[in-house]
């Protein structure tokens, strides 16, 4: 049985480009970067301040093609005009850090949700640790279809080896005609034989020592004493014996996913608008998306993180009401929140975090009344919250006073379970003040009170106590006073004397006098 | 609220009046009913005139209630009803123009009619007169019909109950039964 896979993504860094623009894919991509060159000698060197000569110019050099590149003739290594004297309709792009980040970090997580035990090996190379997996999947043929449709989900193209040890997984994908290459246990070495030792990808100058020993291939290295190795080339040469033998002598070293995961994007231009950035937003997200729901992970809190052209960072927390994996309330929730916080100054560079859990899917109740999904609800509710102010959209709770219009405001967030579930609870266990409320077939009747906030100060004329003229209308009827106060062992002690009043246009108003100031004001109209 | 007067889902219903004529009372009826069977509603309040008291005295659960408070701005309060009755699940969303009532355009009014059709939400739009012109189902007019006062002596100390009633203005269907009064308690 297997013991290793061996995920491998060819090209890596213009993979990672790819995976951010898929129209790139067809096309021969180059991914240039530049490099400091000396004005007369076309040959790399490192930049040369101690000279008095002319400025050092920069050169874009080919860092990495991709495979129709390739085929045209164009490598790494080569200056961007040699590249396109070879292939005319090159496309290039330059090498972006956050891409191959993005990438890389996104091709361990899509192997982690096939094995537990994963390591990464480097840009674009990971190894799964695939003991125990045939009982899950199947044979390693399925673990290594698994894993290419893992990757695939992610956007990128691997080549998948499998094999007893991580090297020859390795030799496996890098050298396999499709995309999943087994090698049954024991035919390591004869199925590695006629691979060029430039697979190894070792030091340059063990492979020129090598190259002067006339080793091609790595039967031809395999076949070596070990103990004249040892003595010629030390440990170098024993690891290179190792590595041709299928040999793994490193530890494995299990990769943790960090606690949030992280997609950006640098960008070659300063976004100063909102809408465009809010397209760039959408990109990213759609690529953290891909992420979560390769693995099944939802997020349940974002972080923006803003690169902007003065130096600086903008960054905001995006709280989600419910953990989701969709770009579209993603993107709303981002964008809303930026409006209401937009960065200084222009931006430069977009990187957005997400926290990833792992959610269980639940089932609605078969009587349950139908109420908004919560992602139309939290988008929808964020929407009201930029137009109105997030202060001013909820649900009122009545705050445990006798003072008129006491009440506050919480996040709107309507109980899941069925009323009926309320109701019976409620009958269960009788609450005081259910005592004090009258029966359910009363409830629905009640006069309703439109409030005046605040409450109005008016002018009333009074005949003895009673209320004659409000405002100068005349009070047709009137009842009351209704003495309610509280707080009076308090400095916000209040005191008043209601009176329900109807004036001569008909209105039924309910006034208020502060029994310590004596002052008149309009509570409200029953309406 | 009757029931021949309640709202129906996938439909614009009006209901107008003056000031103190029952309008409000109706309005918490209606949600009151809505949120007693277990759906949510929303309320749109233009003037910011709700009293969290006198719907928990109606028996609404207010939790099942989204409040929408607008700071008096009609075009606010058309564009939050706008959203919301664009969300499905919501069975009710009411929309509490106040007194002063805004002029909508016809096209305005068509929108809201389709977005109502097309996410079965009842649009409720109460105001001092009538705002949607024909692509409201239903429109009531309310009255009051008179008052009753209670107290021990004399002179009433506390307003007991007021009784209302209502004018059909508008029925696309067959008209409702004309419904008998009805009394509120204070």
């Amino acid at each position: 049985m297997s013991r290793f896979a061996c995920v491998l993504v060819e090209h890596f860094d213009a993979a990672a480009v790819e995976r951010c623009e898929p129209a790139l894919r067809e096309r021969p991509l180059a991914i240039l970067r530049a490099r400091v060159g000396d004005q007369n000698a076309g040959s790399e060197s490192v930049p040369t301040g101690h000279r008095n000569s002319a400025p050092a110019a920069k050169i874009m050099t080919t860092l990495e093609a991709n495979a129709a590149a390739r085929e045209q003739g164009v490598r790494p290594g080569m200056t961007e005009t040699e590249a396109r004297t070879r292939c005319p309709m090159l496309l290039t792009r330059p090498w972006v850090e956050e891409y191959v980040a993005s990438a890389r970090h996104a091709l361990l997580e899509a192997a982690l949700a096939v094995s537990p035990r994963i390591e990464d090996g480097g840009a674009g190379l990971v190894y799964v640790d695939t003991v125990g997996l045939e009982r899950l999947i199947g044979d390693p043929a399925a673990i290594g279809r698994r894993l290419v449709h893992q990757v695939r989900a992610i956007g990128l193209v691997p080549r998948v080896g499998l094999a007893a040890s991580r090297t020859a997984a390795r030799m496996a994908a890098a050298t396999g005609s499709g995309a999943v290459t087994v090698i049954p246990p024991g035919r390591e070495r004869a199925t590695l034989a006629k691979v060029s030792i430039a697979a190894l990808d070792l030091a340059p100058d063990l492979a020129a020592t090598f190259g002067r020993w006339g080793i091609r291939l790595l039967d031809e290295l395999a076949a070596l004493p070990r103990e004249g190795l040892a003595m010629r080339l030390g440990p170098p040469g024993l690891r290179a014996h190792d590595l041709a033998l299928g040999l793994d002598r490193d530890p494995f070293r299990p990769w943790t996913p960090p606690p949030f995961w992280e997609e950006a994007q640098g960008l070659e231009w300063e976004i100063d608008s909102l809408g465009v950035l809010a397209g760039v937003l959408e990109t990213v997200l759609e690529r953290l998306c891909r992420r979560l729901a390769a693995v099944a992970l939802v997020a349940d809190a974002l972080e923006i993180r803003l690169g902007l052209a003065s130096g600086g960072h903008h960054a905001r927390d995006v709280s989600l009401a419910y953990p989701m994996s969709e770009v579209k309330p993603m993107l709303t929730l981002a964008v809303l929140d930026l409006e209401a916080h937009p960065p200084p100054a222009a931006v430069i560079r977009v990187a957005i975090s997400a926290h990833p859990i792992r959610t269980q899917a639940g089932q609605g109740g078969l009587w349950q009344p139908l109420a908004p999904a919560p992602r139309d609800l939290v988008t929808v509710l964020a929407r009201l919250a930029a137009l109105v102010g997030a202060d001013n959209l909820g649900s009122p709770v009545l705050v445990d006073s006798h003072r008129a219009d006491a009440f506050t405001m919480l996040a709107f967030s309507p109980p899941a379970e069925p009323a009926s579930a309320d109701r019976r609870r409620r009958e269960a266990v009788p609450r005081q003040d259910d005592v004090l409320q009258p029966p359910p077939a009363q409830r629905r009747q009640r006069l309703a009170l439109r409030r005046m906030r605040p409450a109005r100060r008016v002018a009333v004329e009074t005949a003895g106590e009673r209320p004659a003229r409000v405002e100068a209308r005349l009070v047709i009827a009137s009842a009351g006073p209704w003495r309610a106060s509280g707080e009076w062992w308090d400095r916000e002690a209040w005191a008043l004397d209601e009176w329900d009043v109807v004036l001569a246009d008909g209105a039924l108003c309910r006034l208020a006098r502060d029994r310590f100031t004596g002052h008149w004001y309009l509570d409200g109209f029953y309406d | 609220m009757d029931e021949c007067l309640a709202p129906a889902r996938g439909e614009i219903t009006e209901i107008v009046g003056g000031l103190s004529s029952g309008r409000t009372s109706h309005l918490l009826a209606c949600l009151g009913g809505v949120v007693g069977r277990g759906e949510t509603a929303a309320l749109v309040d233009t003037e910011e005139t709700f009293d969290p008291g006198s719907a928990a005295q109606a028996g609404l659960d207010l939790r099942r209630l989204l409040w929408v408070r607008c700071g008096s701005n009609r075009e606010i309060a058309l564009r939050a009803a706008d959203m919301l009755v664009r969300c499905p699940g919501f069975a009710l969303v009411a929309l509490d123009l106040g007194e002063r009532v805004p002029r909508l355009p016809t096209t305005m009014a068509f929108r809201l009619k389709f977005a109502v059709r097309r996410t079965d939400v009842a649009l409720l739009i109460v105001g001092r007169r009538r705002l949607t012109g024909s692509s409201a189902a239903l429109a009531v007019e309310t009255l009051r019909e008179g008052i009753e006062w209670a107290g021990p002596g004399p002179a009433p100390t506390r307003l007991a109950r007021v009784r209302t009633t209502t004018r059909v203005l508008r029925a696309r269907r067959a008209e409702p039964d004309r419904p008998p009064s009805s009394w509120w308690i204070a």
